[in-house]
């Protein structure tokens, strides 16, 4: 084959150019608009961080890292750093559970297949506000799980744990954290579900016949096969449930309104922040918590991504 | 770099410039007496609010369909004394703190709009409000009719008035008529009567508290106790009084005369009151409208706050403000808007359905309010009067959430997380 002339390689030069130069001019507008909202929104929070903000004025007095200071040493800060980190540890396993079990169901070819799907992700699509409200009701005193339970002569099993019959789930410091982690376990696994479902579907049937040659039981196929090959999915789904749990906030702030009553025990991150900047009106001490948290989801991203190896190419 | 500075320097100053064209003058930026005097002009002053002209924009929550009829009422008097003046009214839907925030953040700051007392101290602080002493001297606004319980909150550090109460409310003790026929007076009459209540069929409580000092600080002042001394310098919750105040209103919760609505599967004390779950609640003058509405059924009535050890009549109060924004471009017309709001005809109107409580002595208390209105001349701030209240609160009501759950009723931690709480707030 001859080898192009000097014209025909400049032509192609130039239109690898144009071609270049039309993709930077088609990603500059998200591109400046990600800079300035994102990136440069994290440098100004971090340089209010280092003053007495006064929101009407800017700033007062430079405080340097004094915010920083004063923040590792409030008790209530440190109750929503832990709050955060149990809800994250509890929630995020139990929601992939879910999420992949029910993945795996409508994965089958089951009668039925499309009407479960739709009713496993449903209690995603309603409104946050709407179905913590409705949770709200089912977990009160005179709830719907309080007389569910007396029906069905469960009382004396609950008793044994301390919990008597009209026990206000989401009102009690013990059990009010642990109500959210199931309401939200209930409303995302969905979400969930669909993400597992895009990874599985993306196996090929091949291994699978190939398990099935070899004597591979359900499980093992599952255990050997269906799981390793779904680390993508893994690593997907943890990333995403890890700074979603990191930032809860409205749920949070709905059920125990925005002190994270009671005593605290549905303070987070989120809310510690938004009553700093909103109900102390201390924009820079606001700052400095928005760059801790920043910087806690940040490591716990690096953690996950040393757990699941390199960001897999999608 | 310095080019830079330099131009955005001027592009600042333009902008600053074109900005204050339309500003109304200041009192202290108007001179004198005008030429002629119009019939409501100050002769010594020269201030004529009829001569006043442009836009007010007015900004506030809106609680309940009956406050914005109320507050439509009121305004519906104005244009026919302020011709010149056209109210802008625009309620805020949401939290209203925060969308409040953002505006001062950005300089777009209605010309007048609530504070409320919660929060109203912290606003004067970091220079949210206009002080209105100047327009006060100059208008010759008669302060004297408020309430102080309600006036002084929106006075600042430095003495100036940064707002007028638009009403107020006192807590007193509503009660089912049909249960309670016979109100207690005194706190040791509560205890026996709420006693002799526990466990009759279908009540969950004799009476819904507040684990709070929404509610618990009327408590705590009828028993002798108190926050911070009468100058607001100490702390007064470790005293003997205070720790044996605190003691009692825990023990309510020991001896199961008293639940929080949270645990009574309400909302609020006032559901509770509705459904029927207990006999007393004690709660303020909005308990009204939501009784009408919700429960028209429930005979309940309304009695003081029982007298405690203290040995006089005690209550809280609330309240919440019309303010001037610092940044406020209509600042004469918003004031103008005030005194008629905050002012005796206004404040009629506003309070003539029972929404509230009037601020002023001079405005007639509204039909079945005689009870709260009484309050109104002994009651103490149940907010706003001392800096870093909401920390103070929550220190407070945690503590005290923790010993009703952990079942260890002991006024100790509570008074010794409240009291780090308030040195604290005092020492800011």
């Amino acid at each position: 084959m001859a080898a192009p002339t000097a014209r025909a390689r400049s032509s192609i030069r130039l239109e690898r150019r144009s071609e270049a130069i039309a993709a930077y001019a088609l990603i500059a507008v998200p591109m400046i608009l990600f800079l300035v909202l994102n990136i440069g929104s994290i440098f100004y929070a971090l340089f209010i961080s280092l003053w007495k903000w006064n929101v009407r004025s800017g700033p007062v007095d430079f405080k340097g890292l004094e915010n920083y200071g004063t923040l590792l040493g409030d008790p209530i800060f440190l109750r929503a750093i832990q709050n955060s980190v149990y809800y994250t540890l509890v929630w995020v396993p139990l929601t992939m559970v879910i999420g992949l079990s029910l993945a795996v169901i409508v994965n089958q070819k089951i009668r039925g297949r499309t009407f479960f799907r739709a009713a496993f992700y449903f209690p995603a699509i309603a409104s946050s506000a709407a179905i913590t409200i409705l949770w709200i009701f089912i977990v009160s005193p005179d709830g719907l799980f309080n007389t569910v339970r007396g029906a069905m002569g469960l009382n004396p099993l609950f008793e044994l744990f301390g919990f008597g019959p009209n026990k206000n789930w989401i009102g009690d410091q013990d059990t009010a954290l642990n109500s959210v982690i199931i309401l939200n376990a209930w409303t995302t696994s969905g979400t969930f579900m669909l993400f597992y479902l895009a990874s599985l579907q993306s196996i090929g049937n091949q291994v699978y016949e190939a398990a099935a040659i070899d004597g591979a039981t359900a499980w093992q196929t599952f255990r050997h096969v269906t799981l390793p090959l779904l680390r993508p999915g893994h690593y997907f789904v943890a990333t995403v449930a890890v700074i979603g749990a990191l930032q809860l906030f409205d749920q949070a702030a709905i059920a125990g309104g925005i002190a994270g009553d009671p005593n605290n025990a549905l303070m987070t991150m989120v809310l510690y922040l938004y009553n700093a900047a909103f109900s102390r009106f201390d924009f820079g001490y606001a700052a400095a918590v928005g760059i801790a948290l920043f910087v806690v989801i940040f490591g716990a991203t690096l953690v996950q991504r040393r757990l699941f190896g390199q960001a897999p190419s999608w | 770099m310095r080019r830079l500075l330099v131009l955005a320097a001027a592009a600042s100053l333009v902008a600053v410039a074109c900005g204050g064209g339309t500003a109304s003058p200041s009192p202290a930026e108007t001179e004198g007496p005008g030429p002629s005097a119009s019939p409501g002009e100050t002769a010594s002053t020269g201030w004529d609010p009829t001569a006043i002209s442009g836009p007010a924009i007015l900004s506030g929550w809106r609680s309940s369909p009956e406050e914005g009829e109320a507050l439509t009422q009121a305004l519906l008097g104005f244009p026919a004394q302020y011709p010149n003046i056209q109210v802008d009214y625009r309620p805020i839907a949401g939290d209203y703190r925060t969308v409040m925030i953002t505006k001062i953040s950005s300089g777009e700051v209605p010309d007048l709009f609530y504070v409320n007392a919660e929060y109203a101290q912290e606003w004067i602080d970091q220079g949210f409000l206009a002080p209105l002493d100047d327009y006060i001297a100059k208008s010759g606004f008669d302060t004297g009719q408020f309430f102080d319980g309600y006036a002084s909150i929106f006075r600042g550090k430095d003495g100036k008035t940064y707002g007028f109460p638009k009403d107020g409310n006192t807590i007193a003790m509503a009660y089912n008529s049909t249960i309670v026929t016979s109100p207690p007076k005194t706190m040791d009459e509560l205890v026996s009567a709420a006693t002799a209540l526990v466990g009759q069929s279908g009540l969950a409580a004799p009476i819904c508290l507040n684990p709070g000092l929404d509610r618990g600080l009327a408590f705590l002042y009828a028993q002798g106790g108190s926050l911070v001394s009468d100058d607001g310098a100490t702390e007064q919750i470790s005293t003997d009084a205070s720790r044996a105040a605190v003691q009692w209103y825990l023990d309510l919760f020991k001896n199961g005369i008293g639940k929080t609505a949270a645990d009574l599967g309400s909302g609020w004390c006032g559901e509770a009151l509705g459904k029927g779950q207990v006999a007393i609640a004690f709660e303020g003058g909005w308990v009204d409208p939501y009784m009408a509405s919700t429960f028209p059924d429930i005979k309940y009535g309304w009695a003081e706050m029982p007298t405690g050890s203290s040995g006089s009549p005690v209550t809280i109060s609330y309240t919440v403000s019309y303010s001037i924004g610092a940044d406020s471009v209509n600042k004469d017309q918003a004031f103008v808007l005030l005194t008629y709001l905050a002012g005796k005809d206004g404040m009629e109107k506003w309070t003539a359905g029972g929404v509230a409580l009037p601020s002023r002595r001079d405005v007639p208390i509204p039909a079945g309010k005689e009870v709260l209105a009484k309050g109104s001349d002994y009651a103490r701030p149940g907010s706003g009067f001392m800096p870093g209240y909401v920390d103070v609160q929550k220190a407070f009501q945690d503590a005290f959430t923790a010993q009703i759950q952990g079942k260890t009723y002991d006024a100790g931690p509570v008074v010794d997380a409240t009291r780090a709480a308030i040195d604290k707030a005092l020492s800011q």
